[in-house]
């Protein structure tokens, strides 16, 4: 018995001596990268340009970072990067805010805004006669099942001094918002710089009312780059790295919209070239606009619109703003 | 002694379940599992306790979707499978379309349906009797094709009309078929219920879920998740229940085992 237990004791461990050293020599015939997967919000788009011509041009290769693009189910990015299936992420200052705040909170942290101001508002077709947060009342409301969404419409009419009772809430899952403000809802909440410009290059005449234009405490960033608290504990530089090549992705974009946007294109060719030049365009001013640099983000910002979340019951606890974002790995200005 | 092996047989599943329980509650305090991942098993049934009441004008509609869908699709699948016994022909032109119907992803459907009938109730139950139809009119079928011959040529040697000989022979025998059936789809009926409000509405189960999924709330997804569970068991119940009473000379208890 005692035998045998040494013989196949040996086995194993050469066994096991083998498979070291296939993995070794295959890690050595390529260069070391650091493998890094990039988790999306939602379908690719023009917010994430940046990033595919950071990988286009070589910024994260010269970085020594390999860059996959993942595109999750709805709304997964948060607890996705927390958990560390993507070393980065996409998601918003209000998401980020909550998962901070939840029951059980979700440890990430927001390390660059995508773009500057927010450019989301509601938008409904021309021919509903939505022109203002009063014209709400009676109307039926496409949300993406976010309690927030009800809080941004209730401080809206309230402002005008509007009935928000009057109001009817449907949850939809809107793969297209042209579809479904024409057959079942009357206005939705979209970025201007995606659903804004396909209706402008379809010709669908809508009405867009932006957020901060009612209420300036609602102009928060959105989207943003979010990571782990475990990454920056552990790998502050592959942060520091990302965020150069990112940053020199997003500047080129800024730049150079219509060059950019073929980067896009590459990686996800089934989207309308005509929309996405057009939204690229426009976004192309809102990416750095008046700000240190891109990705920069105010505290002012983040404590006016936490304290909004906060009075208005969108987070249950108050947001240690400090502790959710940093702009210390970002390219020094 | 019956009892005691009942209550015997019983407790071998139950030690499982509060072992797997156990476990559960184990990796959540250890850390292993994050916690905003797979919450403690107390907290989910505290929460589920604290939001009973939101949670039951949820749960009202979408059990009505789960019920009428099933009802509907019990209807369907007799009528056809009485069709397709009585013209072949009918069989043949159908039978591999229920099939294919099978094969479409409700998921993927469930957008489409949304776009052609909007939000309210009807594409749910659309929905439900889709998934539901299928399982029940395929052992419904098998049933009917494996009666015995010499019975109905009895019956019709007695001058039974066919309609006569599908009530009192031909349905009875088909009936293990069929609850069989009925048992896979109503377990289904709940859960699909619950998936077709994916495609939006504004009330119901699956909308509540999605909702406590996006504000982070872990303990009120699992909660959702037990009253599936539940409510999925508690159907299937029903249905073995409805059985037993139709069908009284099948019951197992009537097997002299101790």
């Amino acid at each position: 018995m005692h035998k045998q237990m040494k013989k196949i004791l040996v086995l194993v461990l050469v066994m096991s001596q083998l498979v070291f050293i296939v993995g070794c020599t295959k890690e050595e015939e390529t260069v070391e990268m650091d493998k890094v997967t990039f988790i999306l919000d939602w379908l690719p788009n023009t917010n994430h340009t940046g990033i595919y011509s950071a990988i286009e041009k070589g910024y994260f290769s010269d970085v020594n970072i390999q860059v996959e693009v993942i595109q999750p189910s709805e709304g997964d990015a948060n607890t996705l990067v927390a958990t560390g299936q993507g070393e980065f992420g996409v998601s918003f200052q209000e998401s980020l805010s909550m998962a901070r705040t939840a029951e059980n909170p979700i440890p990430i942290i927001a390390i660059a805004a995508i773009i500057q101001n927010n450019t989301s508002g509601f938008a409904g077709l021309t021919e509903s006669n939505i022109k203002s947060p009063k014209d709400f009342e009676g109307k039926i409301y496409g949300s993406w099942g976010t309690e927030i969404e009800t809080a941004f419409i209730k401080t809206m009419m309230e402002k005008e001094n509007a009935d928000v009772e009057k109001l009817e809430v449907i949850d939809i899952v809107s793969y297209d918002f042209l579809t479904s403000i024409t057959n079942d809802v009357d206005f939705q909440w979209i970025y201007y710089g995606w659903d804004g410009i396909a209706a402008e290059e379809k010709g669908v005449d809508i009405s867009f009312i932006k957020l901060q234009d009612i209420d300036e405490r609602l102009n928060f960033y959105t989207p943003i780059i979010i990571t782990s608290e475990t990454l920056i504990e552990e790998d502050p530089d592959l942060v520091k790295r990302f965020l150069s090549a990112a940053t020199k992705g997003y500047e080129y974009v800024a730049a150079n919209p219509e060059e950019a946007v073929k980067d896009l294109l590459k990686h996800a060719p089934e989207t309308d070239v005509d929309i996405a030049t057009a939204s690229q365009i426009y976004l192309a001013d809102e990416f750095i606009a008046d700000s240190k640099g891109w990705g920069y983000m105010e505290d002012s910002i983040w404590t006016t619109f936490s304290d909004w979340m906060f009075e208005n019951g969108v987070i249950a606890k108050e947001l240690d703003v400090e502790k959710a974002y940093t702009n210390e790995f970002l390219p020094k200005k | 002694m019956k009892r005691l092996t009942n209550i015997a047989n019983k407790s071998y599943s139950l030690i499982l379940i509060f072992l797997l329980i156990a476990l559960w509650h184990i990796s959540v305090s250890l850390h292993l599992v994050k916690d905003f991942v797979l919450p403690y098993p107390l907290d989910v049934v505290t929460t589920l306790y604290k939001i009973r009441g939101e949670l039951f004008v949820h749960l009202r509609v979408t059990i009505q979707e789960a019920v009428y869908g099933l009802l509907f699709a019990i209807i369907f699948s007799i009528a056809f499978a009485f069709i397709m016994d009585q013209f072949s022909v009918v069989k043949k032109a159908l039978f591999p379309i229920f099939l294919v119907s099978q094969t479409v992803p409700v998921i993927l459907l469930a957008p489409l349906l949304s776009m052609w009938f909007g939000f309210g109730m009807f594409p749910k139950i659309l929905v439900v009797i889709l998934v539901c139809f299928f399982p029940i009119v395929v052992s419904l079928n098998e049933g009917l094709e494996t009666v015995d011959r010499d019975e109905i040529d009895l019956m019709k040697s007695m001058g039974a009309s066919y309609l006569q000989v599908f009530k009192l022979v031909k349905f009875p025998s088909a009936a293990i078929s069929f609850f069989s059936g009925l048992k896979v789809a109503a377990t289904y009926s709940f859960m699909g219920a619950v998936i077709s409000e994916w495609m939006g509405g504004k009330e119901g189960l699956g909308i509540y879920y999605l909702r406590a999924k996006k504000s982070f709330d872990i303990n009120r997804v699992f909660a959702v998740v037990l009253v599936i569970v539940l409510m999925s068991m508690l159907i299937y119940y029903l249905v073995a229940k409805l059985q037993q009473v139709t069908m009284p000379w099948n019951n197992k208890t009537t097997n002299n085992k101790t």
